[in-house]
């Protein structure tokens, strides 16, 4: 399981989980070497503050390169699959961030020059995210919806 | 946000104090509301690091019936209900006098019993936590969600993780004639609030 602000990374057979509402999971995949690295990502920029890398949009990203190198896996021909980014309050409550933090994470892939294969994101629903390194398939599961692989 | 680690340990055991006795003032009105069979108690006011909320809380990836009740205003929290499909059914049906519920979707009249509960207890403790801090504190209509508890929890937490890598939340429990039941309201003040109940706590005689 993936907690709030972690960065995990793994190879096949390996399967990463995170349970997601405002927050995302994103994954990074390389396909050919079956290594994959997942972050729970809770806000979408740093801005100067300390934490985790993996807390902030803007910081996960870059470790999560430093850890594909460390695996000796080449940042080119990396993907991304990403879910989440909800509003669970339905608009109301505490700081809705859902969309922010999703527009942060494409933001910061772009940058990085990573492409964007499929994502799951907004609504008012939690997902329950299944990370497979071996191909790269990310399942999710939401409240009363069928699910769904990406 | 006031960071609260071994070096002001007393601040905690403060807000304990404080949130026990909002927690005497909720137990009477559950009490009420319930005939007299279910009271409440506080469990613990506690920091926990950002990335072992669910394992530390326990509330593990299955989905929960939860009622969301949060506080308006330039002082703000959330708090938030839960139960599993079994005991939200369960104290439903207490409730309303009738059989536990077995069709797939819960009935208005299901959702409105277990909104109530959620009112009356939030309200119960913005009552007592007003009275504490001298401070309006405007609750929000109960909201009813059936999600992952751990999606709804960042939610509730995301105030807090902007300024700190550590939240703090209060956990209280409830009570039937005395055994423990499987149902839990987790507390979440913004950093704003846990200000504003230091204050207090410091100002007190």
């Amino acid at each position: 399981m993936v907690g709030m602000g972690q960065i995990v990374s793994g190879g096949s057979p390996q399967q990463m989980k995170a349970i997601v509402g405002s927050c995302i999971a994103l994954a990074l995949h390389h396909p050919r070497l079956n290594k994959g690295v997942m972050a729970h990502i809770v806000l979408p920029d740093s801005a100067g503050r300390p934490g985790a890398p993996g807390k902030f949009a803007d910081t996960a990203i870059p470790r999560m390169l430093e850890l594909f190198k460390e695996l000796g896996v080449p940042a080119h021909s990396l993907t991304a699959k990403l879910a989440g980014g909800a509003n669970m309050f339905a608009n109301s409550g505490p700081l809705q961030i859902g969309d922010a933090n999703t527009r942060a994470v494409a933001q910061a892939l772009r940058t990085a020059g990573i492409r964007i294969m499929a994502q799951d994101v907004g609504g008012t629903r939690g997902r329950r995210v299944t990370f497979d390194c071996a191909d790269g398939e990310m399942i999710i599961e939401s409240a009363g919806q069928p699910k769904k692989t990406l | 946000m006031i960071e609260i680690d071994t070096e002001n340990a007393k601040a905690l055991a403060g807000l304990q104090e404080l949130f026990a006795s909002a927690t005497h003032d909720a137990s009477a009105s559950m009490c009420r509301w319930t005939d007299g069979i279910i009271t409440v108690t506080l469990d613990e006011v506690r920091q926990i690091p950002l990335e072992e909320v669910s394992t530390e809380l326990a509330v593990g990836d299955e989905m929960l019936t939860m009622v969301v009740m949060t506080l308006d205003g330039g002082l703000g929290g959330s708090m938030i209900l839960m139960f599993d499909e079994l005991n939200g059914r369960q104290l439903a049906a207490s409730l309303l006098g009738q059989a536990v519920g077995i069709q797939p979707d819960w009935s208005e009249l299901e959702r409105s019993a277990l909104m109530e509960t959620g009112n009356i207890l939030g309200c119960a403790y913005v009552n007592a936590l007003t009275r504490l801090i001298g401070t309006d504190l405007r609750p929000s209509a109960p909201h009813f969600i059936q999600d992952f508890g751990v999606s709804v929890l960042q939610q509730a937490l995301m105030t807090q993780a902007v300024v700190s890598d550590s939240l703090l939340l209060c956990e209280i429990g409830f009570h039937r004639k005395g055994e423990r039941l499987d149902w839990r309201v987790v507390f979440v003040p913004t950093p704003e609030l846990q200000a504003s109940l230091q204050r207090s706590l410091h100002a007190a005689p």
